[in-house]
């Protein structure tokens, strides 16, 4: 086995779960509201993308930025709708949510959004050997894009005003309530903002297959996984998270036997819970659970 | 004046109420996966053959003449995730709240086998027309008669198929000398058995199976076994499974270029009319079974061609995938067993169906006795005959059985080149 195969295929996996992943790890980092709604959202974008292009017969390039701006409304409305009514009390935030993505997921199930039909173009078609290992530009893309991303939102948490106040709410609400910083304001901006990053990776990885209904349960499992094995509410596990999964899928799937791959996100999960159930950087809940 | 008014109006009323009584619709209730292609495609052809029996009269029950309707419920039973109890109880719902007198079942082989149990309960007639490729559905049915009697499957199944795939891949080894597989399957019941089956039957062939792998059901990159298999220098990648995601695996051999044929003996999005479209014909040279002659062009029999263009007619669409033939056929045997038998009691239409001789859309239509197995072959006069088609600059080009193909396979130039491929 070229050991190039895991390593490249490896990192690529990684940054998709990136992809996935943090736009969920921002809006609970934040907000503390675990936004359920987040696979159906990752749907949606990649079929509303799909219907401006092959319906309305809108450009590719203005068809995505319509999509993710219509998300992130959608992120946006999610929350000042329903999640504002019960914010603070997590069970129902869960319930909210999960049953606003069903609604979503089965609604386009209705429409008839099966097979392969639903498909977006790839941004460029082309493969590229990296050490002589077969990568479609696709791919290639979603590792650039979710590169760019955690720098971006790198500077944007610690270079702009509205970021820092993101990360003092994310830090400690109540000392941030007292310098002035709008709570709700922050949830909502933070889950538009996940909202527009969950756009952002449907419209950039499904181009590699097709739009439909139950990636949409797939991609939220994965992302819960991720961010529970990262540590709730932190950016950097979240990241670590991915590669750690990511890396264990390509290896399990390359040395062992593709169909184990869905196992282990979720065997993460359990020996995370068993022997860190504050994830690798969940500090704060680390305090909260010696005290 | 009054009494005369009151005649006309008894008269009326009263060859209202026969007419009512003629009418009475024969139910049939598809309860089968309806988000799905095949069970979409099944359907499709189930509508398209009711319309055109009930807009002919309809189906004569022993002197009177009776339409069918149609009542669909959707099983979900192809979603991860979705176990087969909930697709049973929509096989129940169907039976006990819409009256079904026939029933066309789920899509997945699992859930199709389970029906079984039901089936029997109710004693209900039940085709399959989509789906449950699994040899067990027909072994099944033979090893309990008395017990699984009322089902009966149009269709072929994942051993014929299996059968048909080594056929065809025998005529690859002796014409281009082509004999190292590698076997990638999706992780459900009818593809595992399909790739268990191809890989045992042909390494007695003398053929070198390289690998086997399952991916789960929503699976989105297949590089692993990709690179596998090109490592290990395969020359034919042998593909079974019914998920869209598998579109991605032929997306990620023609980017990769993998030197070996792709070779889907069920290959759910590769059957769509769509799918050279939608890959930007990254489709080429793939080569897929669609199980029965008409879901693909040829000219089988008569009937095919004529079926095919209806279909596109009605929906818009060539027949798509697998499921669509075989759905427009079921109503077709059903009225032709129902007259003979003069009656819907089951126990007489089992008798009835068992004896069925007719020639449909992918040739003559008889079912085995014992296992209530569609009769196949692989010439359309004998019995049903499957179809495996190439995907070639844009058309679905039939290449076996020789007795319908419509063209030679073609190999992709980078595997020409590799293998340095002559034919023989």
């Amino acid at each position: 086995m070229n050991i190039m195969n895991i390593l490249i295929y490896g990192f690529v996996n990684s940054l998709l779960l990136v992809l996935m992943a943090l736009g969920f790890a921002l809006a609970y980092s934040v907000s503390r509201v675990p936004n359920f709604t987040h696979g159906a959202l990752y749907v949606l974008a990649g079929y509303l993308t799909w219907i401006f292009v092959n319906r309305l017969g809108l450009n590719y390039g203005l068809s995505i930025i319509l999509s993710i701006a219509v998300i992130t409304g959608i992120g946006w409305l999610v929350y000042q709708v329903a999640v504002i009514r019960v914010r603070g009390m997590p069970v129902s935030e869960i319930i909210v949510t999960f049953a606003i993505g069903i609604a979503i997921l089965e609604f386009l199930r209705w429409l008839g959004l099966r097979g392969a039909t639903y498909v977006l173009p790839v941004f460029y078609m082309k493969t590229i050997n990296i050490f002589g290992v077969p990568v479609d530009s696709q791919r290639i893309a979603a590792v650039i894009i979710a590169a760019l991303i955690v720098l971006a939102l790198w500077l944007f948490t610690h270079c702009t005003k509205m970021g820092l106040s993101l990360r003092g709410i994310a830090q400690n609400e109540r000392a941030a309530l007292m310098l002035g910083i709008d709570s709700d304001r922050a949830a909502t901006l933070a889950l538009s903002l996940g909202s527009a990053l969950v756009a952002v990776a449907g419209i950039t990885i499904i181009p590699m297959g097709n739009v439909n209904v139950p990636a949409g349960y797939d991609v939220l499992v994965f992302a819960i996984a991720v961010c529970i094995c990262g540590g709730l509410g932190s950016w950097t596990g979240t990241i670590l998270a991915a590669f750690v999964i990511g890396f264990a899928q390509t290896i399990v799937a390359y040395l062992i036997a593709p169909h184990l791959v869905m196992v282990v996100a979720l065997a993460a999960v359990i020996l995370i819970l068993i022997f860190k159930p504050s994830g690798l950087f969940g500090r704060q809940k680390e305090l909260e659970e010696r005290v | 004046m009054k009494k005369l008014f009151l005649l006309i109006l008894t008269v009326l009323t009263t060859i209202a109420n026969v007419q009512g009584l003629e009418a009475q619709p024969i139910i049939m209730g598809v309860a089968t996966d309806t988000k799905i292609l095949d069970g979409a495609a099944t359907i499709r052809g189930l509508t398209l053959a009711v319309e055109e029996i009930n807009a002919a009269g309809g189906v004569n029950v022993a002197g009177k003449k009776r339409p069918f309707k149609l009542e669909v419920m959707d099983t979900r039973d192809c979603d991860a995730g979705v176990p087969v109890s909930e697709a049973l109880l929509v096989v129940e719902k169907v039976i006990l709240e819409k009256g079904a007198d026939f029933i066309i079942g789920p899509s997945r082989s699992e859930a199709a086998l389970a029906a079984l149990g039901v089936i029997s309960k109710y004693k209900k007639i039940y085709l399959s027309t989509c789906g449950g490729l699994s040899p067990k559905f027909h072994t099944t049915i033979a090893e309990n008669y008395d017990k699984y009697k009322y089902a009966f499957r149009i269709t072929g199944e994942s051993g014929y198929m299996a059968k048909e795939a080594m056929d065809l891949l025998t005529h690859l080894t002796s014409q281009y000398g082509l004999n190292r597989m590698f076997i990638i399957v999706q992780d459900v019941a009818f593809a595992r058995a399909g790739g268990e089956i191809i890989g045992e039957s042909l390494k007695k062939k003398g053929w070198e199976i390289l690998g086997y792998q399952r991916y789960p059901t929503g699976s989105t990159d297949f590089s692993a076994a990709l690179l596998k298999a090109k490592d290990a220098g395969a020359q034919v990648l042998f593909i079974m499974g019914d998920m869209p995601e598998l579109s991605i695996l032929i997306n990620q051999w023609y980017d990769m270029k993998i030197p070996a044929l792709p070779f889907g003996n069920y290959l759910g999005p590769a059957m769509e009319p769509k799918f050279w479209e939608v890959t930007k014909g990254r489709a080429a040279y793939t080569i897929v079974n669609v199980v029965n002659a008409g879901n693909a062009p040829s000219n089988a029999t008569p009937l095919t061609m004529k079926f095919y263009r209806a279909y596109q007619k009605r929906w818009g669409t060539e027949p798509e995938g697998y499921g669509a033939a075989s759905g427009y056929m079921a109503p077709y045997v059903l009225k032709d067993a129902i007259e003979r038998a003069g009656t819907l009691d089951p126990d007489s239409l089992v008798s009835a169906l068992e004896k069925t001789d007719l020639v449909g859309v992918y040739g003559r239509v008889r079912f085995d006795p014992k296992s209530h197995q569609i009769v196949p072959s692989l010439d359309p006069k004998e019995g049903a005959v499957g179809t495996i088609f190439q995907w070639q600059d844009g058309k679905r080009v039939v290449v076996y059985p020789p007795k319908i193909a419509m063209g030679e396979i073609k190999f992709p130039p980078w595997m020409s080149d590799y293998w340095k491929i002559k034919k023989k």
